[in-house]
């Protein structure tokens, strides 16, 4: 069985709304967390406590006074300063969308606005935690491909087809990424050798920072867009949100490493003709 | 009795109000339709059943269902008033100013979180707080600068503060006195209603004992010292907002209204000195027609258990009389000019209601505290309702509906039920130190919640008919640097002021505390030589201690 998850709801600072706190509390046990409330009036160093003390997995904090900017970033300081990062916080509450980003580059991992349903909120608790119900989406259908960084295409190609004795499908420039791509057929999938034809492409970028090498997996799905929706209202920090016409006639976007963890994933999908 | 000496009585009540108003006019000589059919002040139910007098009778008098006045709002409108703070006093100062030049009729201060709590802006507790919520108060220095420039003797105030509600008072008596007015003039409210923050608001400081006495303190002083002030304002608006039903705000608001009742009771005093400054607080929500009725059940409840539990004789004693905003958390994020039609729905239920004042949503507030072009357009939806819609030409005009007069009726039905339960648990305040009502209505906003997730209840904009990619609209921001800049104003006050006065006066506070004297004149005292809001909480909080929730 699943570790139960454990959440430390807190109100932090001097406001007295608890009614979206409680409700969410609720919410929470019903969806089998162990939920400690702090009730009102917490400074963050009593939250961190209470959450250090009662060995949490997260915590949330409510805020519906304004005085989330102040709050939450501290919350997440006193923690690392106690070697308690690996405690997520996420917040909601009356909180400005334009305060969102701020709250993020703080630490705040997450920040629910009002409308944000119950369900939704434990799921994304469930997803930090390497737990989950349902999946979010119906397996890919395969590996599409693995894309490969080169500095120098016709030699690696020549290494691929000759050394290895990969069939060449062919060769194409897509203008939109200033790159120079190889495809070798190899079972159901395919490798793709990518090689920059611009300073400013990402590619030579990659080049520079971690030299030649495997640089992302592509996969290939259905209903691309959808997905790319769902992982977006899961948290799931995507490059492209909408998809864009790569090589071979296929459209991609790309999830962001950060959020994959460390590997850059393509999904793409056939163009419709 | 007949129905015949019903009629005679009724044209009795006529006669006279016919010649108050020769006196003092109503707001026209003649009211009438657009299609100039004439409008009455009163329509009655063709027979006048004895049935129909008890439940009902007639506006302004007992038992006071169809109205507090016997002219309503063909006399004058309902009070407009707009509750309103933020930053410093500089910035809310120039708020009031703004809304009294746009046809605001009273004032109405939102204090910030520290001032309702007790703690100076200097304070650790204050941290990320002040001015937030609303305008920041430290002492009388600030309240000065607060009523700048508006004469006491003309608006009427409406303070929400509650824990130290008599300090506030205080301070407000105390800039008065420096206008030249003195404290018999004044006329407004404080909010001053602990039970419900132990329920539902939760800007508590003392526990229930010294709450109920500070509170009976100040009914005691205003009897004498200032008669035109509202000492209190029982409020289901937050046990409401808290998400609780229509008929457990009603329930709960009236049962703590008991509970002050039987303090000051108990504390000596007698009924008709203070029950006429009782005044309530609803909440004006989004189900129409049982908001109208849940006004009017309270009044008819009210009115029965002030005459005939308590005995009172004074018939303002008698009256349920009610402030109403509209319902904050009906409000959505999503497509914030939508909240402008809840709002109109909810302010028109109000007045359907018969409320004495109002305080109408502003679009934004579910993202921040309004912009002055939101509370303009929310002053303008009562302006609307009152001048435009006709629906103040007539009194109590929804009486005799048969749904509006069963839902009255099922109102008052089942908030005496309620009231039976808290009475069979000791009142008021050993339901709230039991968590009794607090656990009622968390279940009731739960399941709420889970309605509105599961799609069976339908809130526009946020599960149903959504649209992407919304621009926000522009948000007020309060000043960041305004803990600082209220910390350097303490540090000043406290070099300049008599500190040794300052002390004395604390201590005789402290002295006071520990006894049984009322304590409204000693914090008068300390207020007006410039003692701050956390120096005597502070001296309250050692002798009293702080609630502690269960």
């Amino acid at each position: 069985m699943e570790k139960k998850i454990r959440v430390l709801v807190a109100k932090p600072g001097l406001d007295g709304h608890d009614r979206g706190a409680l409700v969410i509390a609720q919410a929470f046990r019903d969806e089998g967390f162990e939920v400690i409330y702090t009730g009102l009036r917490q400074t963050p160093a009593q939250i961190v406590n209470s959450a250090i003390q009662e060995d949490v997995n997260i915590i949330g904090l409510s805020c519906l006074s304004g005085a989330h900017n102040e709050l939450f970033p501290e919350v997440v300081r006193l923690l690392k300063e106690k070697g308690a990062e690996d405690i997520i916080v996420v917040g909601g509450g009356v909180i400005p969308e334009e305060d969102i980003p701020f709250l993020e580059q703080n630490g705040i991992a997450r920040v629910f606005t009002p409308g944000t349903s119950t369900v939704d909120a434990a799921n994304y608790i469930r997803s930090t935690q390497g737990q989950g119900g349902e999946p979010l989406m119906a397996a890919p259908q395969k590996i599409d491909h693995i894309g490969i960084a080169v500095k120098n295409l016709d030699e690696s190609v020549q290494f691929y087809t000759q050394m290895l004795g990969l069939k060449l499908q062919g060769i194409e420039t897509v203008e939109s990424e200033k790159v120079r791509v190889a495809f070798l057929e190899i079972g159901e999938t395919r490798l793709e050798l990518v090689e920059p034809t611009s300073e400013e492409s990402a590619i030579a970028k990659f080049l520079d920072k971690k030299g030649e090498g495997i640089h992302h997996i592509a996969l290939k799905v259905d209903n691309q867009q959808d997905r790319l929706d769902a992982l977006k209202n899961a948290g799931i920090q995507l490059i492209n949100e909408t998809p864009k016409l790569g090589a071979h006639n296929n459209m991609v976007a790309f999830l962001h490493p950060k959020a994959t963890k460390g590997v850059l994933i393509e999904l793409c999908e056939k163009a419709s003709e | 009795m007949s129905k015949k000496e019903n009629k005679k009585s009724i044209e009795k009540w006529e006669k006279s109000v016919n010649e108050t108003v020769a006196k003092r006019p109503e707001r026209k000589a003649q009211f009438a339709t657009t299609s100039d059919i004439p409008v009455d002040r009163v329509y009655f139910p063709e027979e006048m059943t004895d049935e129909y007098m008890e439940k009902s009778g007639v506006p302004g008098e007992f038992p006071y269902t169809r109205g507090v006045q016997p002219t309503m709002y063909r006399g004058r409108f309902w009070t407009m008033r707009q509750y309103a703070g933020f930053g410093s006093a500089e910035e809310t100062n120039k708020r009031y100013k703004y809304l009294l030049a746009n046809g605001q009729t009273g004032l109405s201060c939102a204090f910030d979180l520290p001032t309702q709590i007790g703690y100076d802006s200097d304070d650790a507790m204050s941290t990320g707080e002040v001015g937030k919520v609303g305008v920041a108060i430290d002492s009388l220095a600030d309240m000065e600068i607060l009523f700048d420039g508006i004469p006491l003797d003309k608006v009427s105030t409406s303070m929400t503060i509650n824990a130290p509600a008599s300090v506030l008072l205080a301070m407000y008596i105390a800039v008065a006195e420096k206008q030249g007015v003195t404290s018999e003039k004044l006329s407004g409210t404080i909010q001053n209603d602990i039970l419900k923050e132990y329920i539902a608001r939760g800007t508590y400081i003392f526990p229930p004992k010294p709450s109920m006495r500070l509170i009976t303190n100040i009914f005691e002083f205003c009897a004498k010292q200032v008669p035109k002030w509202n000492t209190i304002s029982i409020s289901g608006y937050h046990i409401r907002e808290a998400g609780s039903t229509a008929v457990q705000e009603a329930a709960f608001t009236i049962a703590d209204g008991l509970a002050y009742v039987d303090a000051a009771l108990e504390a000596g005093l007698n009924i008709d000195d203070f029950a006429p400054r009782l005044s309530f607080f609803f909440n004006g929500h989004n189900n129409f027609f049982e908001e109208v009725a849940k006004f009017r059940a309270a009044r008819r409840i009210w009115s029965r258990l002030m005459k005939e539990k308590y005995g009172a004789k004074n018939p303002k004693s008698l009256q349920f009389r009610v402030h109403t905003q509209t319902g904050g958390s009906t409000l959505t994020a999503q497509q914030p000019d939508n909240n402008i039609i809840r709002v109109t729905i909810q302010a028109l239920a109000a007045v359907l209601g018969g409320t004495q004042s109002l305080h109408t949503n502003s679009r934004d507030e579910a993202l921040a505290l309004p912009t002055e072009e939101s509370a303009r357009i929310a002053l303008r939806t009562q302006q609307i309702i009152a001048n435009e819609s006709g629906v103040t030409d007539t009194v109590d005009p929804l009486a005799g509906s048969y749904y509006v007069e069963n839902l009255t009726d099922e109102i008052e039905g089942r908030v005496l039920d309620y009231l039976k339960k808290i009475e069979d648990l000791g009142g008021a305040l050993a339901a709230v130190e039991q968590g009794y009502m607090q656990r009622e209505i968390h279940d009731k906003a739960y399941e709420f919640q889970k309605r509105v997730e599961s799609g069976e209840e339908v809130v526009v904009g946020v599960n149903q008919y959504r649209i992407e990619g919304e621009k926000q609209p522009e948000l007020l921001r309060v000043d960041p640097n305004l803990g600082k800049v209220q910390k350097a104003k303490l540090e000043q006050l406290r070099q300049s002021r008599n500190n040794d006065q300052v002390q004395e006066k604390l201590s005789a506070l402290r002295t006071a505390a520990q006894g049984n004297d009322n304590l409204m004149p000693l914090i008068l005292d300390a207020v007006r030589v410039y003692a701050t809001i956390g120096e005597i909480c502070g001296v309250l909080r050692e002798e009293f201690g702080e609630y502690r929730p269960v």
